[in-house]
């Protein structure tokens, strides 16, 4: 009964991801035949310094992304725990980023931080906050900021509504116990809630993480990895050598340099889980 | 006693209303600017004067343009029929996979779940160029059904996982009484697991058609031509040339391509969220 599943995902999945290793390994050119060339690839990657720049950013991108993502979601979830006049419409509002469709909701935040015309920069003079036009997107660094800012937006429903479903199975004795005992609202969530509900956290931080490294979608269309590489990305950079410059050798080889750490945060993540299952 | 209840509801107001308030303002004013922006004229559009919150001479113009100057409504069409067709393939058979895995006890099950999650977790920037690939070599690429066999490579392993769990989530015994009554097997999982796993199921599908709905990178690396694009691809290409960009007719796309979505999920949102968090905290 699962073979049709297996089957699939052995095809489209399994085989294009050993291709991809295998690619990697030659310099397939857009219209040529693969010549096998070892190592090069990843040699060559390792002395252009627009692939450290790409790692780098990824690495900012993504941390500082799940720590917002991370904190935005226990808060909001927290929000969503309590009995409020509007508790389940509001519930439904805040699933929206993550539901609606990235490239669109993307485009409209562009729009608002564009520089000349985008509303935000309107507001803000008007408010006498600031005086002349605020350079997002051009500046490099709040460039960075707003990319991490839209993927935190999109991200935090889905942390929070993960989390909210996990923190409503802690069963209330527990909870009731632990206030007897003298522990404070933060101590309840950091020392009771929180280890109890951390299998769900570590699944949602697993995902989250991987779908942030490679993304593509959100830099390619905020930023396109500009201004000057500020926002240059591991899907960026791909992209570039494969799509643009017909390079399918090298441009596989950037992603496949992903996979060691995605690999060993994969099984990091799925033995600290199976612990924690084992010490129930 | 009033200035106590009164200091509750500051304090209830500040520590609660007010989070919410702002969390809400930053959550839908980007679909309020998307929206209000579709309806202003390009004059209006980059008036930095007057009441800009607002539209002053509402027109329809920017919506018209899409569907006259644009093959807007191809765009709209494919990712329409795509969504639909992989969506409704991938959990079909992720149903059956689902099944499999949470209730028939045979070797290696506990594993093949493992593994299943593991390719969800292959990122799509690293198999495009292999499938790719893969797909110039069945001479298929370039065209639309190109996604109608890449996309079910990353829905089946989220929905295969999101099933299992929630084929957990549903007591065994229920099934077992039907069969010791003379179901078999196929019978009691038709008529009394698969009702009961319909939010999880429900769940599955709304998922996969916003993921097939908004992919980019797949239509970008597969499909070539103007009239069989997806929405995202189209509107991307289309409207955004060089550095101009038709931000009034991008910005109509948006609300309209946002709206099917938006739909098919308030209609649901209450078995949505329990599907998902049932899938996700058991699985």
């Amino acid at each position: 009964m699962v073979s049709p599943a297996v089957l699939f995902l052995l095809f489209m999945l399994g085989y294009p991801f050993v291709l991809a290793i295998y690619l990697s390994l030659t310099d397939k050119r857009i219209g040529a035949d693969p010549n096998f060339v070892g190592l090069n690839n990843f040699i060559l990657l390792a002395e252009t310094p627009r692939f450290w720049r790409a790692v780098q950013n990824s690495l900012v991108y993504t941390g500082l992304a799940l720590i917002l993502k991370f904190f935005g979601g226990l808060g909001l979830a927290l929000l969503l725990n309590r009995q409020f006049v509007g508790q389940r419409l509001s519930r439904a509002i805040f699933l929206l980023p993550w539901i609606a469709p990235t490239v669109f909701s993307t485009l409209a935040w562009w729009w608002m931080f564009d520089p000349s015309f985008g509303v935000v920069n309107v507001l803000l003079k008007r408010m006498g906050i600031v005086q002349s036009n605020i350079p997002f997107l051009v500046d490099p660094n709040l460039a960075m900021a707003l990319l991490i800012f839209v993927n935190a937006w999109r991200g935090i429903p889905f942390f929070a509504i993960v989390f909210l479903a996990a923190m409503q199975t802690v069963s209330q004795e527990l909870l009731d116990a632990s206030k007897i005992d003298g522990a404070s609202g933060w101590q309840m969530l950091w020392k009771v809630i929180l280890p109890l509900i951390m299998p769900v956290v570590l699944i949602v931080m697993l995902i989250s993480t991987i779908g942030t490294i490679s993304d593509f979608e959100l830099p390619f269309l905020l930023t396109r990895g500009g201004p000057a590489d500020a926002t240059l990305v591991f899907g960026i950079l791909t992209y570039n050598y494969s799509l643009e410059s017909g390079l399918y050798g090298l441009g596989t080889s950037v992603t496949v340099t992903m996979f060691p750490l995605l690999a060993l945060l994969v099984i990091w993540t799925l033995t600290e889980i199976r612990r924690d299952d084992k010490v129930r | 006693m009033t200035q106590s209840k009164l200091a509750l509801w500051f304090r209830t107001g500040i520590s609660l209303y007010a989070p919410v308030i702002i969390a809400l303002l930053i959550t839908l004013f980007p679909f309020y600017w998307m929206f209000i922006t579709s309806l202003k004229d390009s004059r209006e559009i980059f008036n930095l004067q007057g009441p800009i919150l607002f539209v002053q001479n509402p027109t329809l113009d920017n919506y018209k343009y899409l569907f006259e100057s644009t093959l807007f409504s191809h765009w709209m069409i494919n990712s329409v029929v795509i969504a639909s067709i992989t969506t409704v393939f991938s959990v079909f058979v992720s149903i059956i996979a689902g099944y499999a895995i949470a209730r028939l006890r045979f070797r290696g099950a506990s594993l093949l779940a493992i593994l299943i999650f593991i390719t969800y977790l292959v990122p799509k920037t690293l198999l495009f160029i292999p499938l790719a690939q893969v797909l110039s070599q069945l001479q298929i690429l370039g065209e639309p059904a190109t996604l109608l066999l890449t996309y079910p490579t990353f829905l089946i392993p989220f929905c295969t996982w999101l099933l299992t769990g929630y084929f957990r989530t549903i007591p065994n015994d229920l099934e077992e009484c039907a069969r010791i009554d003379g179901c078999t097997r196929v019978g009691a999982m038709a008529r009394i697991t698969l009702p009961l796993a319909i939010p999880g199921i429900l769940t599955a599908a709304i998922f996969s058609f916003t993921l097939s709905w908004n992919d980019l990178l797949y239509s970008l690396a597969f499909v070539n031509g103007d009239a069989n694009k997806t929405l995202p691809l189209g509107a991307t290409s289309s409207l955004m040339v060089n550095d101009y960009f038709f931000w009034g007719p991008l910005m109509a796309a948006s609300v309209l391509a946002s709206i099917p979505v938006a739909i098919l999920y308030f209609f649901f949102v209450d078995l949505y969220v329990g599907g998902l968090t049932a899938g996700a905290v058991k699985g």
